[in-house]
Formats: structure tokens, sequence, C-alpha cells
């Protein structure tokens, strides 16, 4: 008998406080992990607010720097001060806030450091105690420290894209902004590490290019032992030689597509699946990427006959690991109650009214908590900021 | 021109920032072993817990011998040494009373058990948590299922590509005019041992105030954090949001264009963008091309982002052949985001890369240098490159027995002769 778990409500970072300044999803990213984690996050944004704010989809396709997706995704449980950092007033605010936190993510492009007086190198000066999150497309130093980025040419230059798409096409990128999500991951990951080292404050100089080419993984082994590159596959996997174990790749059946993918302990339970007797041949099975094609071909009457959730029904009984290719609204809609019985999704207040869905816990602890709420609105909290007659002279002299 | 590849040795720090801390590995596949090295190079002692007769002798991929010792195959697996960097190694079976008293021994003695194997399997062995908590109320046991330790599809059983379906993933990556792909080979597994490596400190940094505890990352509620916004947008706007391959949504061009080879490789291409007109005036510049320039259909980013299937047209006709080096430096000097569209080999001779070690070397006693990336962040008091090359197949079985445990060589041997331990890969 299990032993009923003692309730804390508080997270593991509880009591570490944070202040981001991003203007990109992986500065974002980094806060919102830090947030769900516990700590409390300060947003520190100048009008007309954090960029986030500015994307889209929004509610009606009115554009609402209260509203946008990215900014009720990313901004979740973070507190907004909104701080005029173009003049010395708002500077000096921003120093005396930095004074009272634990740590500072920053991605703002370092051509506006010196004029937003955000030199990571420069804060740890004055802050010696301050964990210094610095988020850069290439890193701090370098050859290419001041090269310009965007989503897609992260991608390029961190070698995830040119595996990305069909051999016979220009590659592809994976949709959205991974790249920034995963400097945002990998910085909160550094952040953490250097708060659990207790050492005094650090700077964690991170790279986004870095967080992408982290990804390729097994690649830099093929390259540096035979100098060779992986060809893109479309949706099969990349870098693997004919005898690799076959499928794992998205194939279209009668409603959609599924993820079929081969049971790694037992593929022959593939011809017990498709009801095909090919699919057990010993020559197939020795070399089933080399047969790709061809077993592509045997699954596909019986795929394209069934709907998706009937063939992964089937396979998963088989122990057999397909998986539905769901759209975003399927996923939400959540027709086997799975997201539902673990509370996944997290009904929120839109700040115009009604509610939506976000997504919940990124990691479940057994005695501390991720923690929800809502994004802020710009400059909700600048009430922390000094005292009432202060704040009354900060307003009049458009500091904050 | 690209220098030859090179490979540096990682430095090693005196001291990183998990230093102390030791971590039961029982990981497989990719999501697992990448949170374990992750914590191994972070300064953790990580035991990579094996089935002595779990690898095959002779694996097609073994790469060339390059050693001085004996010659063993399983120990040259490209995928073992990308996976099983900055850890140890040792050999037991679980599946015996005498290798579960083991594990539970190292229990007493770590800081953090991390699996990922799908839920059952802990209970099957009798490692549920409060088998692991009675032996050590301290201890932190990161699980990592694919879809949750509750819920219908709790025993469902998928690898990371499949959760890549399951979360939307896949269904929004591809080409406008394809069918859904993956979002590379294994980006969620990727997601989910960064994800957990994160969490397993966090927990460590809580352990003062609670104790012990689980963590639990579902590989699906770990990947659905990184298509939030496409979730959001989705009710938001009521419509399904669509792939757009490498487009944006709102800025032109913004695309990839093939270029002349690189390191030989016709396969060659650079990632160009303009999200400003500052940035369209560089690219501008740079491509000397009157016509372009006096083009009312691309005076404007509206209008640019309206005309861009011909504006990708013409940029692709002038790229094409073009050395993609040369114009990306070229290109980011007037101010243009841009990249020629790197593979690892490239990388492995990019002065960036170069600079800053994003890729350094560890030395293997079979295969000599090997590269593995390191993690995204430089720490400046506490560095944390990765530690020590793959370690060959139970080589710390004997010692993790005598230093961590203090068996004596009686018992030791007992549990050799027994088959509970392992120091080599067994036949079966």
């Amino acid at each position: 008998m299990t032993e009923p778990e003692p309730e804390h409500s508080a997270g593991p970072l509880d009591g570490f406080r944070a202040i981001e300044y991003s203007e990109t999803p992986a500065g974002a990213y980094c806060g919102r992990l830090l947030a769900g984690l516990g700590a409390s996050v300060t947003i520190v944004e100048s009008a007309p607010g954090t960029p986030l704010r500015r994307r889209g989809p929004f509610r009606a396709d009115i554009p609402d720097s209260e509203a946008g997706a990215s900014h009720l995704h990313l901004n979740r449980r973070k507190d907004s001060v909104r701080l005029e950092l173009a003049s010395a007033a708002g500077r000096r605010l921003l120093d005396h806030l930095l004074s009272e936190a634990d740590i500072l993510v920053c991605d703002v492009d370092r051509r506006r450091w010196d004029e937003l007086d955000m030199d990571p190198v420069a804060i740890r000066k004055r802050h010696p105690e301050l964990q210094v999150c610095a988020i850069t497309p290439y890193g701090l130093e370098g050859p290419k420290s001041e090269w310009r980025a965007a989503e897609l040419t992260l991608y390029a230059a961190g070698g995830y894209l040119r595996i990305g798409g069909e051999p016979d096409r220009e590659p592809v990128k994976a949709w959205g902004d991974q790249g920034h999500y995963q400097a945002g991951l990998q910085a909160a990951l550094g952040t953490v590490a250097a708060l659990y080292a207790d050492s005094g404050g650090q700077l964690i100089d991170t790279a986004m290019v870095e967080a992408v080419a982290f990804l390729l993984g097994g690649g830099y082994q093929h390259a540096w032992f035979s100098d060779r590159e992986p060809v893109r596959n479309g949706a099969r996997l990349v870098g693997f030689g004919p005898g690799h174990l076959y499928p794992s790749t998205i194939r279209p059946c009668r409603d959609g597509w599924v993820h079929s993918h081969c049971n790694n302990r037992y593929p022959e339970a593939m011809a017990v699946l498709f009801d095909e007797p090919q699919l057990a041949e010993p020559e197939l099975l020795a070399n089933l990427m080399g047969h790709a094609d061809e077993v592509d071909d045997l699954m596909a009457p019986l795929l394209l006959a069934t709907p998706r959730r009937e063939v992964v029904r089937r396979a998963q009984e088989l122990r057999i690991p397909f998986t539905e290719v769901l759209a975003p609204s399927e996923v939400l809609a959540d027709a086997d109650g799975h997201h539902a019985s673990r509370d996944f999704w997290q009904s929120t207040p839109h700040p115009r009214g009604g509610d939506f869905l976000a997504p919940g816990p990124a990691v479940r602890f057994g005695r501390t908590k991720w923690i929800e709420g809502d994004a802020p609105r710009l400059g909700q909290h600048n009430e922390r900021l000094g005292t009432p007659d202060q704040r009354v002279r900060w307003r009049r002299a458009g500091v904050a | 021109m690209l220098p030859e590849a090179r490979l540096t040795p990682y430095p090693q720090p005196d001291c990183r920032p998990l230093d102390g801390i030791r971590v039961l590995d029982m990981t497989t596949a990719v999501a697992g072993p990448v949170a374990t090295t992750l914590l191994g190079a972070l300064g953790a002692e990580v035991l990579r817990i094996e089935t002595p007769w779990a690898k095959p002798r002779n694996p097609a991929s073994a790469l060339p011998y390059r050693g001085t010792g004996p010659d063993e195959p399983w120990n040259r697996e490209p995928r073992q040494n990308e996976l099983g960097h900055s850890k140890r190694s040792l050999a037991l079976n679980l599946t015996t009373k005498a290798g579960r008293e083991i594990f539970l021994d190292l229990v007493e003695r770590s800081d953090v058990v991390l699996e990922n194997f799908s839920p059952r399997v802990m209970g099957n062995f009798g490692l549920e948590w409060d088998a692991l908590r009675e032996r050590n109320p301290e201890i932190i046991h990161v699980s990592m299922p694919a879809f949750g330790n509750s819920g219908p599809w709790r025993d469902r059983i998928s690898y990371g590509p499949g959760i890549d379906a399951m979360s939307g993933m896949s269904w929004l990556t591809g080409y406008a005019d394809g069918s859904p792909l993956k979002p590379g080979n294994f980006y969620c597994d990727q997601n989910a041992g960064l994800s957990a490596a994160l969490s397993t400190i966090a927990a460590l940094m809580a352990r003062g105030r609670v104790g012990g505890q689980t963590v639990e990352l579902a590989m699906l509620e770990g990947e659905l954090q990184l298509i939030g916004d496409a979730m959001i947008g989705q009710q938001l706007s009521g419509r399904e949001p669509t792939r757009i391959g490498n487009e944006h949504s709102s800025a032109a061009p913004h695309g990839v264009y093939p270029a002349g080879p690189l390191l030989s490789d016709p396969d060659s291409w650079i990632a160009i963008v303009c999200r400003t007109d500052d940035e369209w005036n560089g690219l501008v510049a740079v491509w000397c091309n009157e016509t372009v320039a006096r083009d009312r259909r691309f005076a404007t980013g509206l209008r640019r982002w309206r005309h861009r299937v011909e504006l990708d047209q013409l940029l692709a006709d002038w790229t094409t052949g073009l050395d993609p080096i040369h114009l990306t430096e070229r290109l980011q000097d007037a101010g243009v985001p841009a990249s020629p569209v790197m593979g690892a080999r490239a990388l492995l001779r990019d002065e960036q890369v170069s600079a800053r070690q994003s890729v350094g070397g560890l030395k293997h006693p079979q295969v000599g240098l090997s590269p593995a990336p390191q993690a995204a962040f430089r720490l400046s008091r506490t560095p944390a490159p990765p530690k020590n090359a793959a370690p060959l197949f139970a080589v710390d079985t004997i010692p993790v027995l005598e230093e961590i445990l203090g068996y004596s060589k009686a018992r030791i041997s007992e549990l050799l002769n027994s088959g509970a331990v392992s120091d080599r890969l067994v036949e079966r």
C-alpha cells in the first residue's frame, strides 16, 4: 500500500527570482520553464512590449498585444514590468531589479546591448552573484559571434535542416520555432545547473546554433569516422544502413496517416498485423531498411482500407508501436480521454473573455509541483516597483 | 574552402556543477541516454546498468578497430559512442535476487535513478518507487514514459518518432504540398532527454526541502510544450494550422535556395531570410540586380510576401552555382541572416564550432578519438564538457562493487560465478 504523499504546493525552484528580457522564443521558453519549475519570473518590457506579443494567431485575426498565441503560451506564470530602457532612469530601475534577483535571462540582439545596458559581461561585473544567462545566435565569442540569425538560418547552420525532407527536394525544417525552443531549454538546463553548483554567479553563454547542432547526435560519428553525410529520407529515419529495422515512417491510411514502426524485438509480428507472410521472409527481415519500398507496398493494402484508430489499436494489441498522426485539433479533442485523465490541458482565461486550453505540466513531481498561471498584461506588476510617489514620478517621466 | 575536419580533445575541468551526485542509469533507446550523458557531463557519476547479454557480439555498424587492447566489435557501435559518453558501465542481471539486491545497495548510495522503460517494467523487476524509497528516502526516481505513468495510453508502446505523430508535431511539419514528416530523426527523444536532465537537477535543488521524490517526464507532454503556440493558435483562430515548409507567415524571402557544391557535395543549399526592409536592402546590395531592386512587386515587406513564389524563383536562379560559404559571408556582412545548409561534415570543419569547441573529441580505447557535441551553454565557473568516451562494456562492474559497495573479493567472485553480475559481455 503506497503511503499518501504529503501535499507540497511549491515548485522545486520556489524562492528563486528571475528577470527575463527576451525578444525571441528562446529567452521566453527558458523563462517559461523556470516559471513552471516554481521560480518567480518577471519579464521586463519596453513599449510596445515584447515582440512575442505581436505574434499571432489572434482571436478573429484581430491583433491584440495581450492575446497572441505565443504570448499566451510562453509568458504564462510570469509577471510583467514595463520599463523604458531607452531612459537612464529606466535602466537604473532594471539594475535595481537585478540586484534583488538570482537569475537574468536575456536574448537581446548584441547590437542593442549598449543602448539597453544589457552587456552580459558588464552586468556580471555589477552583480557578481547573479546567474547571467545570455542567449545569442552563435555564442558570445568566436568569429561568427556577430552573425545574424533567424529560425530557418539557425536550422541550416546547426546541420539539422539538411536531414529534413525528401531526397529529391530542398531540405525542410520542422514546424515553428524549434531551434529557439531548444536554445531556451538548453539555457534553462545551464542556468539550473549553475544554481545547483552554488559557486557564485556564473555566465551561462548559450548559443542557439549549438542547441540545433546538439540534435544531430550520431551524425558526427558518421562524419568523423567515414566522412559520410546522411541523406534526407522523407518520413523515414535518416542515416541508417540497409540492415536497420524498418518501418519507422509515416504512411497514408484510409482517413489520414499513421506512424508505422516495426517491433524492435519481434519484427516478424508485422506479418501477423498485415496478414502478409512476405513481411516475415528471412531475406526481408535481414535487410529491412534496404527493402523499405517493398515493405511500404506490403503494408499499403491494409492501411488504405483501414482507419487510423483501428490500425493503431490492432498494432498496439500485438505490441507493435504504431501511432496515429494527429492534427492539432485532434490532439485537443482527445478522443481517448488520455490527456483528460491526466489533467493535462489547462483551461485558461482569455484576456478578452472566455477560455482556451493551454499545455499543462512538462514534468510531474511527486512532492513538488509544476506551477501553472496566466500570461501577464503589459506592465501588470509595475506596482511592485518603488513607493506610490516614486511610481507617479516615473510614470510622468515615461520611465515605468 | 573548408579546412580538414578537426577534433580537439575536451579539456577536463577540476569542478563541475553536479560533482558528488551519483545517478543509476537504466535507460534504453535515445531519450533516456541523452539525459544521462548530459548529467554525466555536468559532473554526476553515471553508472550505466547493462544487461550482461544485451548486445550483439558483431554489430554490422561497428567502427573499425583502432586500439591497442582486445578487439571487441560490440564496444565500437557508433550509437553507443554517441549516447554512452560521460558514464561508467556495469552489467547486472536484475532478474536475479542477488542482482536486484546489488541494485538496491547502489540505490542506498546514489542520488538519482533514471529510467525510460514503459511503466510496468520497474514493477516487474520489483523496483517500484516504494522499494527504492524504502532503501533511500532521499532518492529521486526519474521516469520517462512515452505517454505517461497513467491514463488510457499508459501501456501503449512508442518510440520518439511515434510521439511526434501523436503530439501534432509531424502533422505540422513538411512541405506545403506534401504529407506530414518527422521533425528530425529523434527530435522528441532529444527534447525529452534535455527536459529530464533539467527536471532532475530541479528535484535535486528541492531535496533539502522535501527529500526524495518521483519525477515523471512523459515524452508526449514534453513535446506538447514545443507547439503550445500552435495549439492555442488553433483555438483562437478556429483554423487548423497548416504545413508551410520553410515559409514564414509574413516575411519573404524566407527559404532555402540551391547553391554550388559544399565539400564536393552537390546537395548544397543556402538559407536566406529577410524580415525587415533593412535586411531586404542588404540582400539587394549583394545581389546587384537592378531589375529586382526596381521591381514594384518587391517594394514593401507585404508585397514581397505576396509575390514570394516569383521572388523565390529569381533568388534561386541567382544562388544556383554560387559558393554557399562565400555568399553567406557577403550576406552576413550586409546584415542579412543567411547560412549554408551545413551538415555534420561541414560542422567538423567550421571555424565557429572549432573556436567554441561545440563538438570535441573523447579518447576511446578501441576506436580512437570519437566526436561528441557538448551542450549549448558554457558555464564560466563550473564548465561541463563531455567527460569520457563511452565505457567498454561492463568495464566498471568490479570497481563499482569494490569501491562504492565495499564488497569483498570473495563475494564479488561468487556474484560473478552466479551470473548476477558480469565483467564482460555474456553469450546467451
